[in-house]
This record gives C-alpha cells, structure tokens and sequence, in this order.
C-alpha cells in the first residue's frame, strides 16, 4: 500500500513536467494573482460563509482498537497479547477507552470537545477486500453500486444544475470514485506547483482551441475534451490560491495534503466538498505493525491538529467540519506476524468547532465475535453520512443515500 | 506527398463481431489502428510494412515474433549496489540497529565499538540499500522503457507492462531492484505464452512472495494476503469465492517461500492436510488450488476481459466477455489464440474502437518517440519523473490492483502533464536540468550543512544552524546511539558513488529531415505531415488552420524550401501543440 515517499523531486522538475503522484510541494507558489482568486470566489455567492465538509480517507484499513484502545476490556489483551497497546501508552478518554499515545492532536481537540468518535461504524456482509469495501464506501452502496460516488451525489443535491463551479475538490493523483458526480467536474490535483501548462509565449494563443472539437469521436474523447476545459480553468485559480498561502514554510506544521486545503479555503474558494484520500498510507498492518502503526496515527493526528489551527487562524474554524474513515477496520485477534488481518467495523471520526464532542455508537463487543474473529458493527456508515449530508450540509441526505438513515445527533443545533 | 486516408473507423455494427476483418478492409490506416493497439505505434514505414502484407500476416507478425530478429535487446547492466550481506534485509530501521545492538553486526557492517552514535554505521547502511534499491529500479525502469521503444516484438512488451500491472508488485516494498528485475523477465518470457503456467510463475516469483508476506503464511497461522489477491484481483474477480475458499486457500500456499532469488517449498510449513476449495476437496497445495481456479469458466472471461481492456478498449458487453472468454478456455489458456481473434476481429476495427483507448503514461511516452523517430528513450527529460508526473511510475504501481487505466489516467492535472512532457521532449531544459539520482530531495540541505562543517547534531537541527548561537548549537551535539536523519543523506551519498549514471542526451530527432523528405513543401503541409504521423483521431479544422497560421508566422514564408535552416524549433513547437491536444492521448 505505500508508495515511493522518499523520490528527490525539486520544484523545478515539478513545474516542468505537472502534476502526479509524487508532488511535494515543497517550497513557494507562484505570485499572486488576485483577480483571479477574486473571480473564483465571485462564481459562488456567497462563498465565506458556506459550510464546507473535509473527508480525509485513511485507506489501508485502520486498525480501530490500537487507535481508541479499549484498555479497560480484558478481552482485548486477551486477543492481543503481543501487540495489544500497553494501559501505559494510552491517553485515556475514560475507564474503558483511550487514544493511542502518538495521537496526542487529536486527544487535544478531543479534550476541546470537538471530536465525535463513534464506535462500530460499518455496515451488513461486509468485504474483505481493500477495493471491494472502499468501493462500497465511496457509492455508499455496500454490496451493490452506483455509478456516482456519495461525495458527488451530495453536490448534485446542494446544486441540482451543476451551476456552481469547483464545488468539489478531490486532492488525489487520480480521482476518487466517491466523487464523481452527474453534474459537477471535480478539481483533482495532487501538487499546486505541477499544476499549469508550460508554453512558450508564442504558443499560448493556440491553447484555447484544445477543448473543442467539431466531431468527437467517442465517449473517451468527449472526456478528454472535458478535461481539458476545466484543466485551463482550475489550474490558475488553485496555483493563485496555493502561491498566497504562507503558512507551508513552516515546517513545524506538518499537514499531509491538509494544505492545500487551507490555502483554498483560506483564498475563499467556492468549495464546499473536498476529498483528501492518504497517500502513501501505512495503514495496511499486516506485519510488526507497531512502529508503522504509531508513526501513521501521529502524522495523521498531528496534521488534523494543524489543519484545524489554521481553520482558527484565518477565521473559518466554525464553517469546516472533517471526517475520517477507513475502508473497514482490522480482525480483532493478532495474527503470528505482529500484524492484523483485514476485518470489519471501525472507529469514525467527526471533528469540528460544530461537532458535540464525545463518543458515539455502541462499542462492539470483544467477547461475541463474528465472521471469523471480527467486530460486529453496530452503526451502518450511511448514518454517518447522513449526518454529515443533512445536519451539516442541509442537502437531502435521503436522495443522496436513497434510503432515509437516523443521523447520529451530534451537532450542536 | 502521398495523402492517405487517415481515419477510417469500421461499421458500427460490426461491434462485438469476433468474426475476421474482410481482406477487402485492410488498409494503411487499419495497419496503424492495428499497430497503435497491439503495440506503441509506428512510424509511417512501419506502418506501411503491415499493410503491404495483409492482415493475416499483419497480426501473425505481431503475435508470433519469437523467430523474428530482436537485434537491440541488451541485458540489464547492474550498477552493483548489492552484496550477499543485504539479504535478509530488515523490514524497518529499528529491526535493522536492534540487531546489531545484539549481535554487534548487521547487514554486514559492525557497530563501532566504542564513542558517539557507536550503530550510526549500520543506520547509514540500512538508508543506503533503500536508497540504492529505489535509485536502481529507475535504472531499470528505463532500461524497460527502451526494450519497449527498441524492440521488434511490441506485443511481446506490450503484454509484458499489462502482466505487471495485473499482477502488481511495487519495488517501494519488495526492496530489491533484482526481484524486480527478475520479474520483468518473467512477463517477457510468458508475454503472450499461457496464462495458467504465468500465473503458477507468478505465484512461485521471489518479488510477488515477500510482496503479499509469503514469509508469514505456514502451517498453523495461515497469512491470506496473497491466497485473497490471487482470486480476486489476478484470476477470478470479488464476488465469485467465499471467505471459507480464501482461507482454504491460504492453508495450500503455506510453506512457500523464498531464498534470495529463488522459489522455495518448506514442508514442514506445508499444512497437507485436506482442503474444501470451490466445491472440491483433496490435500491441495498452490499449484493445485490454481488449476482449480483455472478450471472456473469466471476465469478465463475476468482474464480475457483484462487482455482486452487493455489492448482494445475500456467498455465491453458482457456478450463480448463471455465470448472472449470461451476463446481462451477452449484454448487452454493459450493466450495467442485469444490474441489474434481479437486482433483480427471486426470489432477490433469498429467505430467503438477507434479512438476508443485512452494510453497509459509508459505506453504514452515510448509512442511519443516512435512518432518523433527517436532511436533511444532520451535522457532529458527523465523518463521516470515524466511518467510520474502522467501518473504512472513504472516498477511501482499503487497498489496490488495495480492502474485502474482508462479515464483514470486523465484528470486536470494529469492532462497537463502530458503537454509539459511533450514540451521537454521536443524542446528539453538541457542547461536548467539536474539529474534527481544525484540530489538527494529533501535531505539536500543536510549534505550542504555538514559541509559548512556542522556537526551531525547541528546539521539535522530542525532550524538553521546558521541562524543560532554557538551555546545552542553545541547543545545540539549529544550523545546517541545513531541518527537516522542524517541517514537519509549518507545512505543516498553511498548508493550515489556506486550508481551507474544515465546519460542525459537529449532526444534524437529531426523534425525538419522527417518533414522535407515526406516531401512537404509548404507549412500546411508541414503540418498535416506532422499530424498525420502524431495523431490518430484527427485534431479539430479550427486547430489545424491555427497551426498552419502558427508555422507560417514562425518561419516568415509559405516555402519550407526557404525555411529549411531554421525550421526545427517552429515544427517542434507544433509538435508540442499537437501532442498536447486530447486527440493525442487517444488511439
């Protein structure tokens, strides 16, 4: 599941070639180009005070129970007796639960009340497989399908014309299915810095005629030619909004690809769906999962702290509200190589100034195991999701899931 | 100047028909179909070759290419970064220091005995064969890149870079650039040979064993990493196995392993006893659980289908699929029969084909230099870091499903890159460029400190030691018993001094010879020679007449006659606007 994260790239090299998978973004954008910023904003209306949702997919399968260790059961010792986390390397939450020690970020935004953890979150026949379940995740269709993702479903009700541009962006090398959408064309870029056609000036008069064609010969043609407009379009907006972001010199502020985030919302984009999946995710433990394991929550916990400082920082820290999930969690007992086998349910989380903070969901028993030593669910993530689609974003979360789903009440109304 | 038909696609209705192409419809433009498809393109030569022949001898040529010369494949020239001492290497750092903090050696390197950061030598060797493995796999990557460019078997390699990204394995794992290697090897040698035998070859392959932890999967405490892959995503598809047959299977892989390079059975690790496997029951072991799976009709449709998409195009019916799949199984798994139905077949030349395959970035790249006529894949710009920046970093694919292909090679920002790689293609940065084996990333600043004569503690200092008082920076200095930090940076310095360079030549070719002597004279057809040979759809009227404006501009007359001293750079850049159109990316 990880990919190259030590390939030297400069800048340089980034802005010759574009876009892709290994974009680092490492140093500074280019000049600001407050126009165009100023454009993307006037596109939406009223853009500063929408309510903007952040799914930041930890894919690999987190393994829930070393995250919100549930030390206070001796059930769990008892099914991990090697790589069980310790009582003394757990920041506890209460008698029962506690957050793995390298979480310390989010244990203090928990501590702040703005975290909502719930427990069991998963869904009926689940799969095992990576593909097959994120799948499942993404059309909010477990075992079944839809040819738009969830992400993108809510869009469609937010604005059923596709009339608003850059509703969703999606920071990913390729697309993630759980936006692709009937009406919208996300934004999809990995690095700000890549993204721009390198022309020279006597070029530059013939771009615009990339994007048409008086005969399309076929269905990839016709996206292709799709693309190509809104590649045109997207690229300034977000290399404008990325090159007038400051705070990517610091580097004690590590986060992931949380950034390019807060330089959008920061330049009052007019998004309100973005979809952040984790590269080079650590999160697969099958093997001596302990160092991986603590090293992959720390970075995450800690970037989702810098993320919501900077929310505060530029004034928009009441607007965001993040969620994390998983494509299913892990096997409840250990496996004989320090590691743990694909499983079931998960921990969620909803993280936000607007979130009532504390945990939700019945936690799965650790004594009545199902299908072969794993969790049995106890909330469907379609709940989830309708919370985050109707009490949060006001859009018509039973059209989006086409099926009316009891949200979980934690808004503060 | 010859003109030729260009763009022919076949009936509609002949979509789905396997029945053969009538010889009646074989054309020049049905060659370049054929070739663009079943291989990386052509030149118009090549091209013309095919079509002097005909069809059946067309396809023969492509798919029965064992007896043809393939003069221009050399082996794999290794830099010699590996020694018998990095053999069972360390799955983390902290692994790799425990160990000689126990046995006072590790990877064939001591820790020192007494001072400062006494296992430093040992952090630094466990960076250095991270760095050397990664650092030569793009060696390698390359070094297939030009197989694929130079070779008169493009099927073969064609296939080859499908088997790779169906059964996917990535080097950012398997550390090991030889297992990569040796896999490469494998795809070519089974390109277009039986699926069945490919897929035992992989499921015995040193890079795909240690990928999907062979190593934890015994008697007793089965691993199913692989024996789930093995159905899922390399032969059968989700939906068509239960978890009961996953776990089955996983009791008949145990025992298998690998020493070093080579495939290895440890009976003891061998569960024998009985296994209930899709409906059957016997004391199977991998090789047998894969016939069974061979034996499934849902295997030969998922692997034709596979073959198909990648080849042809990326929808098929499920009339289509089940079709291609009886061909397969009725041949055993034979892969050429298969091989040449499809690419003899009506379908194959219908208006739904036609235009209908989106390239993939590698693909992509060595056909950008069969158009331009450039006998190597250059050095500038690097072949890596532009399939990267396209999407597709070779030797390292995403994930086991390796690349989703099709639309998923193409967003906003992956189309730009395509144009940003034509432009350092035609026009390279050859006094800007610096070559990223030699610069190690991030880390660089720390090979630029310790050189200004900081000490270890300084130069991994999070804030510039520059910038801080002489009382903080000797705090800095402390004892330790390593700092992987500065690892990061030796180990790369290490692999560096061993690393065979790639040399960095620009492009070979000769946009004005290949214009002049196709006998254009004008820039119109300056261009549409440049079209005819870049593009298969046809580019938009509005397009052409820009350029034809563009070229005339450039080169201040209507005579290429005229122009011929000076006409390179202006027919790179159209080239460049051509290859950055969305017809480009289409075959």
């Amino acid at each position: 599941m990880t990919i190259c994260d030590e390939c030297g790239v400069s800048r340089r090299d980034l802005l010759r070639l574009g876009a892709g998978g290994v974009g680092l973004g490492l140093l500074g954008g280019v000049g600001p180009v407050p126009s165009v910023l100023a454009q993307a904003a006037r596109s939406v209306g009223a853009a500063s005070s929408a309510k903007i949702l952040v799914v930041f997919e930890w894919f690999g399968g987190n393994d829930g129970l070393n995250t919100i260790v549930p030390y206070g059961d001796p059930a769990y010792y008892r099914h991990r007796p090697t790589i069980g986390i310790k009582e003394a390397d757990v920041l506890p939450i209460d008698a029962q639960f506690g957050w793995y020690k390298s979480m310390r970020g989010m244990k203090n935004l928990y501590d702040d009340g703005k975290i909502a953890i719930v427990h069991g979150v998963g869904y009926d026949q689940p799969s095992f497989s990576h593909f097959t379940s994120i799948s499942f995740w993404h059309t909010a269709a477990p075992n079944s399908g839809n040819e738009y993702g969830w992400v993108g479903r809510t869009a469609s009700s937010l604005d059923p014309t596709g009339a608003r541009e850059n509703l969703i962006v999606n920071v990913s090398a390729s697309q993630t299915l759980a936006v692709k959408a009937e009406h919208h064309v996300p934004l999809v870029f990995v690095d700000p810095d890549a993204f721009q056609r390198g022309v020279f000036a006597q070029e530059k008069p013939l771009l615009g005629l990339l994007g048409t064609h008086e005969a399309p010969v076929g269905d990839a043609h016709r996206y292709l030619l799709e693309v190509t407009k809104s590649a045109a379009q997207a690229s300034e907006v977000v290399r404008a909004a990325w090159g007038r972001y400051r705070t990517k010199a610091n580097p004690d502020l590590r986060l992931l690809d949380l950034d390019k985030v807060v330089a959008l919302i920061e330049a009052d984009f007019p998004t309100q769906l973005y979809y952040v999946p984790l590269r080079n995710s650590l999160f697969d433990t099958h093997v001596n999962q302990a160092a991986p394991h603590d090293r992959q929550l720390q970075y995450c916990s800690d970037a989702i702290e810098g993320f919501f400082a900077e929310m505060r920082r530029i004034g928009r820290a009441d607007d965001v509200v993040m969620y994390v999930h998983s494509e299913f969690g892990r096997r409840v007992p250990e496996n004989t190589s320090l590691g743990t086998d694909h499983g079931t349910a998960q921990v969620n989380f909803i993280i936000g100034n607007a979130v009532k903070g504390g945990m939700y969901g019945q936690p799965p028993s650790l004594t009545e195991l199902v299908l072969g030593d794993n969790l049995a669910s106890t909330t469907d993530f379609r709940r989830v999701y309708a919370t985050l689609i109707g009490d949060w974003l006001g859009a018509d979360a039973t059209q989006v899931l086409k099926q009316k789903f009891e949200t979980l009440g934690l808004f503060a109304v | 100047m010859a003109t030729r038909t260009q763009w022919s696609p076949g009936a509609e209705s002949w979509q789905d028909d396997l029945g053969a192409l009538p010889r009646t419809e074989w054309s020049y433009d049905r060659a370049a179909h054929l070739l663009a498809h079943a291989g990386f393109g052509g030149t118009p030569e090549e091209i013309q070759r095919l079509a002097d022949v005909g069809l059946e001898r067309a396809v023969k040529a492509l798919v029965d290419y064992e007896h043809i010369p393939n003069p221009k494949m050399q082996p794999f020239v290794e830099s010699g970064l590996w020694d018998p001492t990095l053999d069972q290497f360390p799955d983390s750092r902290p692994e790799a220091t425990d160990r000689a903090e126990r046995d006072g050696v590790s990877m064939g390197v001591a820790a020192k005995p007494a001072g400062n950061r006494p296992v430093q030598p040992v952090s630094d060797r466990f960076f250095y064969w991270l760095r050397a493995t990664m650092l030569e796999t793009r060696r390698l990557g390359y070094w297939w890149a030009n197989r694929m460019l130079q070779t008169t078997h493009p099927l073969e390699q064609k296939m080859a870079l499908l088997w790779h990204g169906h059964f996917a394995t990535h080097e950012n794992k398997v550390r090991d650039y030889r297992k990569m290697h040796q896999q490469i090897e494998l795809f070519e040698r089974y390109a277009t040979g039986n699926l069945r035998n490919l897929a035992v070859a992989v499921a015995q392959n040193p890079a795909m064993l240690y990928f999907l932890d062979a190593q934890f999967n015994v008697k007793g405490a089965p691993n199913e990493n692989f024996a789930r892959e093995v159905m899922e995503l390399f032969t059968m598809g989700v939906g068509n196995y239960t978890e009961q047959d996953v776990r089955e299977c996983a009791r008949a892989f145990t025992g298998w392993y690998f020493d070093d390079l080579a495939f290895m059975v440890d009976a003891d690790k061998h569960d024998a006893g009985p296994k209930a496997f899709l409906g059957r029951t016997g004391n199977f072991d991998g090789v047998d659980v894969l016939e069974i799976i061979f034996e499934q009709p849902v295997t030969a449709e998922f692997l034709a289908a596979k073959v198909y998409r990648f080849l042809v195009r990326d929808e098929l019916s499920p009339e289509l699929r089940a079709k291609l799949g009886t061909v397969l199984r009725d041949a055993d798994y034979e892969l050429k029969p298969l091989l040449i139905t499809i690419l003899s077949s009506k379908d194959f030349y219908s208006a739904a084909t036609y235009g209908g395959h989106i390239k993939g970035p590698v693909e992509h790249m060595v056909a950008m230099m069969k158009h331009l006529g450039a006998p190597t894949m250059p050095g500038v710009p690097d072949f890596n870091q532009s399939t990267i920046a396209m999407g597709q970093n070779l030797l390292n694919p995403p994930s086991v499903a390796g690349w989703a292909g099709g639309k998923a090679w193409i967003t906003p920002g992956l189309l730009i890159a395509r144009g940003n790689v034509a432009r350092e293609v035609l026009i390279p940065d050859m006094t800007g460029f610096r070559d990223w084996n030699f610069q190690a990333g991030t880390d660089d600043v720390l090979g630029q400190r310790l050189r200004a004569g900081y000490d270890i503690g300084a130069a991994t200092a999070v804030n510039d030691p520059a910038n801080m008082s002489d009382f903080d920076r000797v705090a800095l200095e402390r004892d330790e018993k390593f700092n992987t930090r500065i690892s990061g940076y030796i180990g790369w310095e290490q692999a560096a001094r061993k690393l065979i360079p790639t040399p960095r030549d620009a492009a070979r070719i000769d946009l004005t010879a290949m214009v002049l002597e196709s006998g254009a004279t004008t820039p119109a057809e300056a261009v549409d020679q440049l079209a005819a040979r870049l593009l298969r759809v046809p580019a938009s009227a509005a397009l052409r007449e820009a350029l034809v404006a563009f070229l005339t501009q450039e080169i201040g007359t209507d005579s290429l006659e005229r122009a011929k001293t000076y006409l390179e750079d202006p027919l790179r850049m159209t080239a460049h606007v051509l290859m950055s159109t969305p017809e480009y990316q289409i075959v």
